[in-house]
């Protein structure tokens, strides 16, 4: 069995390896970042990480401070209790996965993750096989089922066009880091000119520096909005007078969470676009399959009942690593 | 995925042939509905789509499927086919554990439809066992027919696989919702089917409305005006019509309050009685016939001898010259054959204060006042009870009214406008109520139920407790007394979702169980006995007062408490009519 710790709504140290896992603080020898979202970041800005290039930029430019050890895909990196190889995740740019070898066996730790990747990332990639395959399960019911990118990018394309023949502003409320730049990503060849809010313009100097092409776009400007741009923004500001003022408007929801129909009501949107960033159930179940592992941990998840009823149709042991609720121990 | 394409084109092929007035294009027509925002835009897609059935049943049906259900509203038809039963079959149909992974989608979505509709789409087993055919409107009207007739619940197990096996995932979604009768939940109400029918046949909206509220169906509206014939639209004696509703007075804001005319608001059930020389029917306020509920109304009604006459009013037991509480006339509510003995004990009474039809005249289109004066002349000569109207000057009268309403034994005042016609639903501020919360009590959240439709991913309901620690008929602490969802800001439900969380104990699909923990404060309209609950009460319409974070659970209220507040109610000092009079009896 694999030893490991775990934090109280955060991340997973390896004690054996004596490797922290998307931890809070300097709580191990090393620490690995998977990708630049909050939820993974540790609240200790200043403490010393390994992370892909990509993810060191992100992380920077949203204010830590600390050391980043860079570690591009694929190469190994040797560390005292363990050595760590990192895979593309397909998540948002720099997100990655760790393979780590330790003494008690070969550890895949996901972070979040997604296959087919995002087009707006660096693709995903797996070793062959695991023994302990440490997974996210955001979405772990057979509900879930994403349609392929195209399908999902031609959605976009279509709702802000119609909206700008309707003569209303199409407005995509998305996160500001992976959602945003993915919907730029679909939307690059339109022609059409965006506006994204402050927070996320940042970001997508650091996409295109890691060559995600990203269209044709400029920082939100309440003057120069006009119709016939699109706005991107976080649904935060669904209630905020940055929206709020523009008089004709379409608001689409970006989210894993449109599949739900009652979303619609909820935030008072016209249109759900269900892109997700992270893997599907069905994916996943494949996944697991594919890796053969000796036990499948789940984290980072509603409900992980459903996904270990399957894998153990599969043969597969699984179990849950409750971070949300769980104590130390 | 291949499935999922196969699935598409196969139905493209069929609709070539017949066209758009399939189940199928009623369906996606729908999605599309639930897609767009905004009352009028929603009108307007059903409007076009209504424009493109020829077959006369095909319009009908579709107004019924969208605004009614599988049947009529009038029709008195049911598929009743219970949630847990199509449930049940759907997770058997794709292959999945019902309790463990139904459940949790279920919980996930809010949706029993909306869940379904995903399973059939994504999981292998319950693609490769459908093969959508193209049906019209009216062969899926005889699915729900066969389902109706079929009365065991493994029949009807058996023909919802066999039904689904032949639709797509969106056919399936709505097949369901329609059988549950009633709104498809997309925000397109029987108010905007009606307007979609008067652009789609170029009628006057409100002649539109006039029809619906004779014949009481979407569907026969549809077919009269395709056919033209909305001028046909006439009030048959016997036919219950629409009750018009009142708004409760705090959500309406009042210009001219000596405008209206106050009547007082009695403790009874609403009834509309139909009558002539040879016939009397009652019927209740969801259109069923009540009459042998209250055989000795009926026979009193019929020595009248009156001429075809509608009156709108309210039955009440009335006993010793005062108006019964409630709770008396429920022992009377929903027996089919009550004894004479019950009869006795209970003797009700009518209490008419709307005449709708009289001598083959419909009166709806007369002001209230116009209606009151005929109502008053035939309760002269026929000796009919009618509600006492006073007149109200300003609100210090609203409330000495009120007062007096409660001390007779009435649930409060109702505030009529005087030039309102009789219209069904709630129409605006022509008729409003005027009430006080029955009681409230301080109980403890029991269980949390993930909210549904709207509320889907939160957990919105839940189930309030009452202590009985120091009762020794039980061995619990708290037991159940009643189920809230409403009266909290989204604001408080959010908190209370977080506060939650800690108390959280155990989990049954759904539904989580609670630690004693969390105090609320709630009010309800009335008590009434249930021997089939735990604490032998349930009560009428609870909902958040308060949420009492400054109270612990020992602050309870208990059981103790609850039976106190119904013997008050039920022996509660009602006046006599002899002193003052809430109704005349001519």
């Amino acid at each position: 069995m694999l030893s490991y710790k775990l934090e109280k709504n955060h991340g997973i140290i390896l004690s054996k390896a004596s490797l922290g896992l998307d931890v809070s603080g300097p709580v191990a020898s090393h620490v690995f970042v998977s990708h630049a979202h909050a939820d993974h970041l540790p609240r200790d800005r200043k403490m010393s990480v390994i992370a892909t290039p990509a993810t060191a930029a992100l992380m920077r430019q949203r204010g830590f401070r600390g050391e980043v050890m860079e570690l591009p895909f694929g190469e190994t990196l040797d560390l005292e209790r363990c050595s760590i190889t990192l895979y593309p995740a397909g998540h948002i740019l720099g997100s990655a996965m760790a393979g780590i070898d330790t003494e008690e066996g070969h550890v895949l730790y996901t972070g979040d993750y997604k296959n087919p990747p995002s087009p707006a990332t660096e693709g995903f990639d797996v070793p062959e096989t695991t023994n302990y395959f440490i997974t996210e399960a955001t979405f772990p019911l057979p509900i879930y089922k994403w349609k392929p990118h195209e399908v999902l990018f031609s959605d976009i394309c279509a709702f802000a066009a119609d909206s700008i023949n309707d003569e209303a502003i199409p407005i995509f409320l998305c996160y500001n880091l992976g959602k945003a730049q993915e919907v730029m990503y679909a939307l690059k060849d339109s022609g059409l000119s965006v506006q994204i809010h402050g927070a996320g313009y940042e970001l997508c100097k650091i996409y295109e520096s890691f060559g995600i092409p990203l269209g044709t776009y400029e920082k939100y400007d309440r003057d120069t909005l006009k119709t016939g741009k699109v706005l991107i923004t976080p649904s935060s500001s669904l209630e905020q007078p940055m929206v709020r003022n523009i008089r004709r408007k379409r608001v689409a929801y970006v989210s894993g969470w449109a599949t739900h129909e009652a979303r619609r009501t909820q935030l008072t949107v016209d249109k759900l676009i269900p892109l997700s960033d992270h893997i599907d159930f069905f994916e996943l179940i494949k996944l697991c399959r594919k890796l053969t592992p000796d036990m499948v941990y789940i984290t980072h998840t509603p409900n992980p009942a459903v996904v270990e009823h399957y894998l153990a149709n599969e043969g597969i042991a699984a179990m849950p690593l409750n971070l949300e609720v769980r104590d130390d121990s | 995925m291949t499935a999922e394409k196969d699935e598409t084109k196969n139905t493209d092929n069929l609709a070539d042939s017949l066209g758009k007035e399939s189940f199928h294009h009623f369906c996606m027509v729908i999605q599309q509905i639930a897609e767009t925002r905004g009352s009028l835009a929603k009108a307007r897609l059903f409007a076009s789509y209504i424009k493109t059935l020829s077959h006369n049943r095909s319009i009908q049906l579709a107004a019924q499927f969208a605004g009614e259900g599988a049947f009529s509203n009038v029709s008195g038809r049911r598929v009743s086919a219970g949630h847990r039963t199509v449930a049940v079959a759907a997770a058997s149909f794709c292959e999945i554990d019902y309790d463990l992974v139904f459940k949790a989608c279920r919980t996930a979505t809010g949706s029993a439809s909306e869940t379904i509709e995903k399973l059939m789409e994504n999981l292998p087993a319950a693609i490769s066992k459908r093969k959508p055919s193209l049906r019209s409107l009216e062969e899926a009207e005889l699915l729900f027919s066969h389902l109706e007739k079929e009365r065991t619940r493994d029949g009807k197990h058996q023909l919802l696989q066999q039904i689904w096996s032949e639709m797509t995932s969106l056919e399936i979604k709505y097949f369901i919702r329609i059988m549950g009768q009633g709104s498809l939940r997309i925000g397109f109400e029987s108010k905007s089917i009606i307007n979609a029918l008067a652009t789609a046949f170029a009628k006057e909206p409100e002649e539109v409305r006039y029809a619906h509220m004779i014949t009481g169906s979407l569907a026969s509206t549809a077919k009269l005006c395709k056919e033209d014939r909305l001028e046909e639209a006439r009030f048959q004696l016997f036919q219950p019509i629409a009750f018009m509703l009142a708004s409760p007075i705090e959500s309406r804001s009042i210009e001219d309050i000596s405008a209206y005319i106050a009547e007082e608001k009695f403790d009874g059930m609403r009834c509309q009685l139909h009558a002539n020389s040879q016939n009397v029917k009652l019927f209740s306020r969801d259109l069923n016939d009540i009459t042998n509920s209250f055989p000795d109304l009926a026979a009193n009604y019929k020595t009248k001898n009156l001429p075809d006459t509608v009156l709108d009013g309210e039955i009440c037991v009335f006993k010793s010259d005062k108006i019964q509480p409630f709770q008396l006339l429920q022992k009377r509510m929903g027996l089919k054959k009550p004894s004479s003995v019950i009869i006795a004990k209970h003797p009700v009474i009518f209490i008419a204060y709307d005449l709708l039809y009289y001598s083959g005249k419909a009166l709806f289109d007369h002001t209230l006042q116009t209606r009151r004066q005929h109502l008053h002349k035939l309760a002269e000569s026929f000796s009919i009870s009618v509600s006492k109207q006073f007149p109200v000057a300003d609100t210090s009268d609203v409330e000495r009214l009120f007062d007096r309403a409660l001390a007779f034994g009435n649930e409060g005042l109702m505030l009529k406008h005087k030039q309102s016609t009789y219209e069904y639903g709630q129409r605006r501020k022509s008729w409003l109520k005027v009430k006080k919360p029955g009681g409230s009590l301080d109980t403890v959240i029991m269980y949390a139920h993930a909210g549904s439709g709207k509320r889907g991913g939160t957990y919105s309901d839940f189930t309030l407790g009452i202590s009985v620690k120091a009762d020794e008929r039980y061995e619990e602490e708290f037991i159940p007394i009643g189920k809230a969802y409403g009266g909290y800001t989204d604001e408080e439900l959010k908190k209370l979702n977080r506060a939650m969380k800690p108390l959280i104990v155990d989990r049954f699909g759904p539904t989580y169980s609670l630690k004693p923990g969390i105090v609320v404060e709630i009010e309800f309209d009335d008590i009434q006995i249930n021997k089939r609950t735990k604490a032998g009460y349930t009560l009428r319409f609870p909902r958040f007062k308060a949420i009492r974070w400054d109270l612990s659970p020992a602050d309870a209220d208990t059981l103790k408490d609850v039976e106190q507040l119904y013997s008050q109610k039920l022996n509660r000092q009602i006046e006599s009519q002899q002193r003052h009079q809430s109704f005349i009896t001519y």
